[in-house]
C-alpha cells in the first residue's frame, strides 16, 4: 500500500532519531572510550519528561523540547559526575558495568514513578499530511527532520568554533596530549555528557510523538539501536554516526517493507554483527587509525581471592542437601531452586566473562537455546526429559559458540555489543521462526522434569535434582580452572596479545570456554523450561543477562564458589527482607553500581 | 638555599617513582635554573619519559617534592600545572592528528584568553617557522616527521611559557631536521624560556645544553656542566663515540 518514497521518507525520518542518540554515544566514545548504556536510559527519560510537559504543564512545543533537552543534560552532568568520574583509576570494565547499572536504576525508576503501562505523548502538531512525489509527509517528520537537522548544525558549529568544542575534539584525539595543552578532561567529559543527554532526550520525545506512545520497554531498544548506528560509523566518528544512523533507519525501513515488521530488529542487530565481523572500526574509518582500544589498565580488580577450606564447602554442600528433610517452606525450595538455576547460569558466565575475559551481555540467549531445545525434544519427539536436558546443554554449547565465534577477534567493550546483539538475534529468531518455534506463542504443556522413567514433580525431588546438577557443574569447573586450561584462559584475558605471543591459540581457547559455558547455561535453560511448562521468547531476556552479571561481580569474577554464593545471595535477599518485586530489578542495579564503586573484586574475591 | 645562588627555576628532589611493583625512579634529585637548557641523558627504559611526566603530573611519584618557581607542583592536575607556565612538547610529538595545522598551534594557547595577542603569536610562529605558512590549513596528521616536529614546538610556544619540557625532541628526524630543532631550541631559549630536554643523542643535545644529568635505571649517575661532561670518559664511554648504540 505505502510506496518505496513512504518508506525511504520513514527510513530516514527514523535515522533521525537514531542520528541524536548515536551522535551522543560517538561523543562520548570519543572522548572515553566508553559505550554508554544509560544512553538509552537518557531518552528513556526524556520521552517521559516531555510527556509531563505535554499532558501535565500543557507547554507549547518548542517550550517542550528545550525542557526537555535541559532536564535531560542535567541528568547526563549527573551520571558523568557521580557515576563515572570516581572510576577513573578504576578497572577497564568498571565504567561500562556502572553505565549498565545506572540504566536499570534510571529506567527503574521511571517505571515506579509512572507505571509500566504505556502512556499516549500527543505530537502537539496538527496531524496533516503533505503529498510529496509518490509517498506524502506531515510537519512531524519535517520537526523530526529540523531538529535533527539543526542539531547537528549547533553541533558543528560548537566543535568547531567554540573553545570547549576545541577541546572536546583535542581530547578525543589524544586525552593526554590535551591535557598537556592546558584542557581539563573533567570538564570536558561532562560537557560531553551533557550534550549526549539532551540530545538523547529530545530524540526521546520525538520518537513518542511519531508513534504517539511512551513505555518504558524503549530504553533499552534505544541503547542497542543507537550503539548499531554508531558502531556501523565507526566508534567516537561524529559524522560516521550520522550517516550509519540514517543507513540504519533506511535498512530497517526497507527491511520492513519486504519481510514485516517483526523482522525490523533483526536487520539492525544483523547490520552490527556484520559490521563488527568485517569492518570492527566501522564503514568510513580511515585507514591511518588503529582500532579505537576500550579503555586499558587491567581487566578486572586484582585481588586475593577468599580461601574457602574444602571440609567447609562440605559441609555446606552437606547442610543444603539435607535442607530439604528440615521442616522449611516450600516457599524457601522454591527460592533455592531459583537460586540453583541462576547459579548455573552465573558458573557460566563467570567463566567466560571472569576468566576468559569476554563479557557477555547475551548470555539469556544461551538459556534460550537450551529450553526450547530441552523443551522441544520432549515434547515433539517425546525423547525423556533428562537426556532432553543434556540435549539442550549441549545444543547450547555449540550453537552458542558458533554464534559467538566471529566475534572471537574482538576485544573489551565490542565482545559485549556482539553478544548483546546475537542474544537479541537469537530472541529475534525464535520469534520468527514460527514453524519450529511457535513465534509469539510459545510454548506450552512442556512435560514435568522426570528422571529414568520417574516424574519429578515434588518441590524437594526438584530441588534436589537442580541441586546435584548445579554441583556437579561446579565441580567440573573447578577441574577445569586447576588444569593448564584455567592458566591460558586466565593469561587470554590478563594480555591477549602476549598470551598469543606464546602460542596460545586464541579461538581455541575462547571455544573451549563458550563450549563448557554454553553447556552449563543450556542445562539451567532446559531445565527452567521443564519447571516452567510454558516459555516464549521473552522468557529469557536482556534483564536475566545482566543480573548474571551482577551475581558473578557480586561474587568475584571468575570466582566459582563466589558465583553461587552470589546467585543465593541476589535470589535469597530481596526474598528474606520480603522486598517487592517491582524493586528488585532497582536494587539489583544499585548493587552492581555499589559493587563497582566500593569492591570491584566481590564478595569472595576475582581468580 | 643559599643566598646568592638564585633559586631555580624547577627543582626535583628526592623523587621516588613506581608503576605498580616496580620501581622507576630512586631519589632523583634535578634542578633546572632560570634561563637554562638542561639535558637529562639516558638509555632505553632507564626512566626519561617518566620524569617528564612527573614533572607534568601526568604520573605521581611515591615520594619527593617538584618545586616549579618557589611553589610545589604536588598534589596540582595537569592543566593547573600547565596553567603555572610549564608548556611540553612530548614524545612522538603527539599532534591532535584530525586537526588543522593552525588548529594545532592555536591548542596551544588553550590556557590564555587574550585573543589578539594570541593571535600576533600565531603570526610570530610562522616567522619562526617560516614552513608551516604554507601548510596551516592541512590536517596535522599528513605532515612529514620533520614538520610535525616544527608544529609541536610552535604550540608548546603558544603558551607562553617560563619552561618548556620536551622529550627526545630529535628521535626520527632526518640529520637536516635534528640541526634544525637544536638550532631552534636555542632560539627558544635565548628569548627567555628555559627548557627541560630529554635526549639518547648526547653529543647533539650536549652541544645546546647548560647543564645534564645521566639517568641509568633510575638513579643520576653523573651531573654537571654540558661542556665538562661532553670531554667526561664515562659519558663518551656510554653514549659518545663507538658505543653510542648503548
Ligand atoms: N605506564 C606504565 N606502566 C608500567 N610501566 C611503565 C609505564 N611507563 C613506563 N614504564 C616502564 O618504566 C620504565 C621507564 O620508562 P620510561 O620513563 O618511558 O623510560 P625512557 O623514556 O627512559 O625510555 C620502563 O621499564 C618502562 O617499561
Ligand atoms: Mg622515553
Amino acid at each position: 500500500m505505502s510506496s518505496w518514497l513512504d518508506y525511504t521518507i520513514n527510513g530516514l525520518i527514523v535515522g533521525n532519531v537514531y542520528a541524536l542518540v548515536a551522535v551522543g554515544l560517538a561523543l562520548i566514545f570519543g572522548v572515553s572510550r566508553l559505550i554508554n548504556f544509560a544512553q538509552g536510559s537518557i531518552y528513556l527519560v526524556g520521552a517521559y519528561i516531555g510527556w509531563v510537559a505535554v499532558v501535565q504543564l500543557h507547554t507549547p512545543l518548542p517550550l517542550t523540547i528545550i525542557f526537555v533537552a535541559v532536564v535531560a543534560a542535567l541528568v547526563g552532568v549527573i551520571i558523568e559526575r557521580f557515576g563515572l568520574r570516581p572510576l577513573q583509576n578504576s578497572v577497564r570494565i568498571a565504567p561500562l558495568l556502572a553505565t549498565i547499572g545506572i540504566s536499570f536504576v534510571l529506567d527503574q525508576l521511571v517505571m515506579l514513578t509512572f507505571s509500566p503501562n504505556p502512556r499516549a505523548l500527543p505530537s502537539q502538531l496538527p496531524d496533516v499530511r503533505f503529498q510529496v512525489g509518490g509517498g506524502t509527509i506531515g510537519p512531524l517528520d519535517l520537526l523530526i527532520a529540523g531538529v535533527g537537522i539543526s542539531s547537528a548544525l549547533l553541533l558543528f558549529v560548537f566543535l568547531r568554533y567554540s573553545k570547549l568544542g576545541w577541546a572536546v575534539r583535542a581530547a578525543s584525539q589524544d586525552r593526554d596530549a590535551a591535557m598537556q595543552m592546558g584542557v581539563d578532561v573533567n570538564r570536558v567529559n561532562q560537557a560531553v555528557f551533557g550534550i549526549a543527554a539532551a540530545l538523547g532526550g529530545v530524540s526521546g520525545l520525538l520518537v513518542g510523538m511519531y508513534y504517539n506512545q511512551i513505555d518504558t520497554a524503549m530504553s533499552l531498544q534505544a541503547t542497542l539501536k543507537g550503539v548499531v548506528a554508531e558502531v556501523v560509523g565507526g566508534a567516537g566518528n561524529v559524522p560516521g554516526a550520522v550517516v550509519g544512523s540514517l543507513l540504519l533507519g533506511l535498512v530497517e525501513s526497507y527491511g520492513v517493507a519486504v519481510f514485516g515488521t517483526s523482522y525490523r530488529n533483526l536487520f539492525a542487530f544483523l547490520l552490527l554483527v556484520v559490521v563488527l565481523v568485517l569492518r570492527p572500526n566501522g564503514l568510513f574509518a580511515s585507514a591511518r587509525q588503529a582500532p579505537p582500544e576500550p579503555l586499558t589498565g587491567t581487566f578486572i580488580a586484582p585481588s586475593r581471592p577468599v580461601r574457602i577450606p574444602r571440609w567447609a564447602l562440605a559441609v555446606a554442600v552437606a547442610a543444603f542437601a539435607i535442607l530439604p528433610l528440615l521442616p522449611v517452606s516450600f516457599y524457601i525450595l522454591q527460592t533455592l531452586i531459583n537460586a540453583w538455576l541462576l547459579g548455573m547460569l552465573a558458573l557460566s558466565l563467570t567463566l567466560v566473562a571472569g576468566t576468559i575475559g569476554q563479557v557477555s551481555l547475551g548470555h539469556a540467549a544461551l538459556l534460550a537455546i537450551g529450553a526450547y531445545t530441552s523443551a522441544l525434544l520432549s515434547l515433539t519427539l517425546s525423547v525423556p526429559v533428562g537426556l532432553a536436558i543434556v540435549a539442550g546443554g549441549l545444543m547450547s554449547a555449540a550453537l552458542g559458540t558458533i554464534l559467538i565465534s566471529p566475534s572471537f577477534r574482538l576485544r573489551g567493550h565490542y565482545v559485549s555489543i556482539a553478544t548483546l546483539a546475537i542474544g537479541e538475534i537469537v530472541s529475534l529468531v525464535i520469534l520468527n521462526w514460527e514453524s519450529v518455534t511457535r513465534g509469539p506463542i510459545g510454548i506450552s504443556g512442556i512435560p514435568p522434569l522426570s528422571l529414568f522413567g520417574y516424574d519429578l514433580i515434588s518441590p524437594n525431588s526438584v530441588y534436589w535434582f537442580s541441586f546435584a546438577v548445579m554441583v556437579v557443574l561446579a565441580l567440573l569447573q573447578a577441574r577445569l580452572l586447576g588444569s593448564h586450561l584455567g592458566r591460558s584462559f586466565r593469561a587470554i584475558r590478563d594480555d591477549d596479545i602476549a598470551a598469543r605471543a606464546y602460542g596460545l591459540s586464541l579461538n581455541r581457547y575462547k571455544s573451549l570456554a563458550f563450549i563448557f559455558g554454553g553447556f552449563a547455561a543450556g542445562v539451567s535453560g532446559g531445565i527452567a523450561a521443564h519447571l516452567y511448562s510454558y516459555i516464549n521468547h521473552e522468557t529469557f531476556n536482556t534483564q536475566q543477562s545482566i543480573l548474571a552479571l551482577t551475581v558473578v561481580i557480586l561474587g568475584g569474577l571468575g570466582n566459582v564458589v563466589g558465583a553461587i554464593v552470589g546467585a543465593v545471595a541476589l535470589v535469597g535477599l530481596p526474598e528474606v527482607f520480603r522486598i517487592a518485586a517491582e524493586y528488585r530489578i532497582l536494587i539489583y542495579g544499585i548493587v552492581l553500581l555499589l559493587l563497582v564503586r566500593f569492591r570491584p573484586q566481590g564478595l569472595l574475591g576475582t581468580i | 638555599m643559599t643566598t646568592g645562588t638564585p633559586e631555580p627555576l624547577l627543582a626535583l628532589s628526592d623523587i621516588n617513582t613506581f608503576y605498580g611493583q616496580a620501581q622507576v625512579h630512586f631519589d632523583l634529585s634535578i634542578t633546572v635554573g632560570r634561563g637554562h637548557i638542561v639535558c637529562l641523558l639516558g638509555g632505553n627504559a632507564s626512566g626519561k619519559s617518566t620524569t617528564m611526566k612527573i614533572i607534568l603530573g601526568l604520573v605521581k611519584p611515591r615520594s619527593g617534592e617538584v618545586m616549579f618557581d618557589g611553589a610545589s607542583l604536588i598534589g596540582l592536575t595537569t592543566p593547573q600545572i600547565v596553567r603555572r607556565g610549564i608548556a611540553s612538547v612530548p614524545e612522538a610529538r603527539r599532534l591532535f592528528a584530525d586537526m588543522s595545522v593552525r588548529e594545532n598551534i592555536l591548542m596551544g594557547a588553550f590556557v590564555r584568553n587574550d585573543r589578539d595577542a594570541v593571535a600576533q603569536d600565531l603570526d610570530r610562529m610562522l616567522t619562526l617557522f617560516p614552513k608551516l605558512g604554507q601548510r596551516l590549513s592541512q590536517r596535522a596528521g599528513s605532515l612529514s616527521g620533520g614538520e610535525q616536529q616544527m608544529v609541536a614546538m610552535a604550540r608548546a610556544l603558544m603558551s607562553r611559557p617560563r619552561l618548556i619540557v620536551m622529550d627526545e625532541p630529535t628521535m626520527g628526524l632526518s640529520p637536516l631536521y635534528v640541526d634544525r630543532v637544536l638550532e631552534l631550541i636555542r632560539t627558544i631559549n635565548q628569548e627567555g624560556v628555559s627548557v627541560f630536554m630529554v635526549e639518547q643523542n648526547a653529543s647533539l643535545a650536549l652541544e645546546i645544553a647548560h647543564e645534564a644529568y645521566v639517568l641509568q635505571t633510575g638513579r643520576i649517575v653523573l651531573s654537571g656542566p654540558a661542556r665538562t661532561l661532553k670531554d667526561d670518559p664515562r659519558v663518551r664511554d656510554a653514549y659518545l663515540g663507538g658505543s653510542e648504540a648503548a
